[in-house]
């Protein structure tokens, strides 16, 4: 029994390395919740209904997947009739200009705390990490207080009464939506942006500097080259949960004109006879969100080539 | 000079690779069978056929199937058990719970709440079987679906003599005939609500009242419910259009037009939170059931007054008037204490004990108009809200459609969501 045990083990060894057998916990769990479940999205999509119930009744043989769920998804957004071209296009645009501002924010704020604040680095890191406390929900339910008509930044904005401020920032509008959307998820841009630049060495600046570079030139030709993977990989972060967001829009704004892609799953997963659309949108948004994706590998790849 | 680099051929596979290949290849409809099997084995029972749908002008008698008899009189109540209900949030008083509790102790009855956001997320579960519910609370919509691939259980009438306490339309409903499986819980219409404060236009009085939610003037302070038939159903009847469950492409039309028209104009919130908004002061005026503008009073920020809420709805009753139902689950464990909680709840006390929570009144005889005011369930400028037996000989009911109507309705609302 020892024996066969022994052999049995050196087979194994002899076969796989260590670290293949250590990645095996990690490749088991990609395939139990990663492609499992996206089979199973794929086989809704691609499934039919229950004429009765109108729930989705899932194929799983790719051989006889319908697509009709798909195109008619495709359909309207891209066809004659195309009503989720628009809260599509919305999607990207929130996601940009939002991540654009977390970046804007975050930036210098991961610059400071990474390089210029000193002793108070650790207070500042846990003060920036603080949000994560308090659920996501939690915080946006907090905005709805500040920003409803009798709210406080209503009273703020009439300093005291002097002005008549009754602007209704829940009633449906974009700005309120976006930046909603940066206050939720501007903590994750700033974590790695921070990660990024606590690692930048300290003689490369020093180097630009001796060789004449001012503050600004050091930056811009210095830090930001060195830090793209670093804010690539924050956009990342930041962006791909905004995809698929879509309580950030429910509670600042509940209406239509600011639906995104995530509201429009939401309407659809639970609404018989349309899980299949539901499907159809996760998968468009996982195919979009694979385009920064690839970005963020070619990124990292091409400066791991610099840097040997 | 070097010849042009080339792809190069792939080799053709040796025997071990084609052994590997092959079992990747029966793992994935291994896989697949493991997936499907997994899906079979979550239970969900089938329904071979068309579904029968009831109407006012078209009722139904259910029928009993073979296996699925009602349970016999004079059933001792099951002990030490613990009785499933399963319904929306907030939509079953705590008092009542613990009073039913009280007066069964001996039998050590413990009941519990499980809650659903809608009613097709709450079907999908009960199918599954996952969960033992005793008594579900769904709208008469559903009731073809449960019948028909018997998720319910006809009830036996000895238990539940207070029946004769409720209004008479609900002692043989067209939805149910001869309530083989259903008892009324609450009634409610739907109407618009809104507060004098923020609304200077008196609703009440235009000539269509309707005309309000479209009101470019109330922009951002406006919201329907997020209720697709309902919300969709309002459009008809602002265009003057009774048949709320119509399958005429031109009428569908026009649902699609008024909802076009009404993004344009007041771009209103979608929500189900209006009891919350508006007395809080985020809405100006909504579409509104009565029932949530009953519970708005509670909401109401400290020193706003009561007297500001308005609701109407039409005075003679042609408007949507609807109601909710308890049924007894097939697969509960505790059929007895389901019968026993049923009656409980058909009881007037503890109707009116529910009432004063839920803020939706139950179809209960002895509650005319003018004593639900008297005895404070609703202020005077909410009387409006009370529902009226006679509403239910001439008000419009929103129906379960066939499939495919029912689909073409969702498709315009996803278009509407959808904010295009």
């Amino acid at each position: 029994m020892a024996a066969a045990f022994t052999v049995t083990l050196r087979w194994f060894r002899k076969r796989f390395s260590l670290w293949s057998i250590l990645s095996l916990p990690g490749i088991a769990w990609l395939v139990l919740f990663f492609l499992a479940p996206l089979y199973v999205v794929l086989a809704i999509v691609f499934g039919a209904v229950d004429p009765t119930f109108r729930t989705p009744t899932p194929i799983w043989n790719p051989a006889h997947w319908r697509a009709g769920q798909f195109t008619y998804v495709i359909d309207r957004i891209f066809g004659s009739d195309a009503v989720f071209g628009p809260a599509l296009l919305r999607t990207a645009i929130y996601v940009l200009a939002a991540s654009v501002v977390c970046v804007t924010v975050a930036f210098p704020v991961a610059y400071y705390v990474a390089r210029l604040s000193g002793r108070r680095k650790g207070l500042i890191l846990a003060l920036l990490i603080a949000p994560f406390w308090i659920s996501y929900m939690m915080r946006m339910l907090a905005w709805v207080n500040l920003l409803a008509d009798d709210g406080l930044v209503n009273k703020l904005l009439s300093f005291g009464g002097l002005f008549n401020v009754h602007e209704q920032w829940l009633s449906g509008k974009s700005i309120v939506v976006i930046l909603g959307l940066v206050y939720g998820y501007v903590p994750y841009m700033i974590l790695p942006l921070y990660a990024g630049l606590d690692r930048l060495p300290q003689s490369v600046l020093e180097a630009a500097r001796d060789l004449g570079a001012n503050r600004a030139r050091a930056f811009v030709r210095v830090v930001l080259p060195m830090c793209r993977p670093t804010i690539v990989a924050g956009v990342l972060l930041t962006c791909l949960p905004m995809l698929g967001d879509y309580y950030t829009n429910d509670l600042l704004s509940g209406s239509p004109s600011t639906a995104m892609v995530g509201n429009l799953i939401d309407q659809t997963v639970l609404t018989p006879g349309e899980t299949g659309y539901a499907g159809a949108f996760v998968m468009i948004v996982l195919v979009v969100s694979l385009i920064p994706m690839l970005y963020y590998v070619r990124s990292v790849a091409k400066s791991e080539l610099t840097a040997t | 000079m070097s010849e042009p680099r080339r792809r190069p051929r792939r080799a053709p596979p040796s025997r071990r690779q084609f052994l590997r290949l092959a079992g990747t290849a029966a793992v994935v409809p291994a896989t697949s069978g493991l997936l499907a099997a997994c899906v079979r084995a979550a239970g969900s029972r089938s329904v071979s056929g068309a579904l029968t749908l009831a109407a006012p002008d078209h009722p139904v008698l259910w029928p009993i199937s073979a296996g699925n008899d009602p349970i016999a009189d004079n059933l001792t109540p099951e002990r030490n058990a613990t009785l499933r209900l399963y319904n929306y949030a907030d939509y079953i008083a705590p008092a009542a719970i613990k009073a039913f509790e009280k007066k069964y102790a001996r039998y050590n009855v413990n009941v519990t709440v499980s809650t659903f956001n809608d009613t097709d997320e709450a079907i999908t579960k009960i199918r599954t079987g996952a969960v033992p519910y005793d008594i579900y609370f769904p709208s008469y919509d559903q009731i073809s679906r449960l019948v028909a691939a018997e998720l319910v259980r006809p009830l036996n009438h000895s238990y539940l003599t207070n029946i004769d306490k409720v209004w008479a339309t609900f002692q043989n409903p067209w939805y149910d005939q001869r309530w083989r499986y259903t008892v009324p819980y609450t009634v409610y219409t739907t109407g618009i609500g809104w507060r004098t404060d923020k609304v200077s236009t008196d609703i009440a009085s235009l000539a269509n009242p309707y005309d309000a939610l479209w009101d470019a003037k109330y922009r951002g302070e406006t919201a329907v419910i997020d209720d697709w038939h309902t919300a969709m159903a309002m459009c008809l009847l602002r265009a003057g259009k009774n048949d709320i469950n119509t399958a005429s492409s031109a009428d569908l039309q026009v649902i699609s037009q008024q909802l076009s028209e009404l993004q344009r104009t007041s771009q209103p919130k979608v929500t189900i939170t209006m009891y919350n908004d508006l007395p809080a002061g985020q809405l100006g005026q909504c579409q509104m059931w009565s029932g949530d503008v009953i519970n708005a009073q509670y909401y109401l920020p400290k020193h706003t007054p009561v007297s500001l809420l308005r609701y109407w709805f039409p005075p003679d009753g042609h408007g949507m008037v609807d109601n909710d139902l308890m049924v007894i689950l097939r697969d509960g464990k505790n059929p007895v204490l389901a019968h026993l909680f049923v009656q409980f709840m058909l009881d007037t006390k503890n109707a009116l004990t529910n009432f004063s929570f839920v803020g939706y009144q139950p179809p209960q005889r002895s509650l005319v108009p003018d004593t639900v005011v008297a005895r404070g369930f609703v202020p005077k400028n909410l009387s409006t809200a009370v529902v009226q037996e006679e509403y239910f000989d001439v008000g419009y009911r929103l129906l379960e459609l066939t499939v495919d109507n029912d689909a073409a309705w969702h498709r315009i609302w996803l278009a509407f969501k959808a904010g295009g």
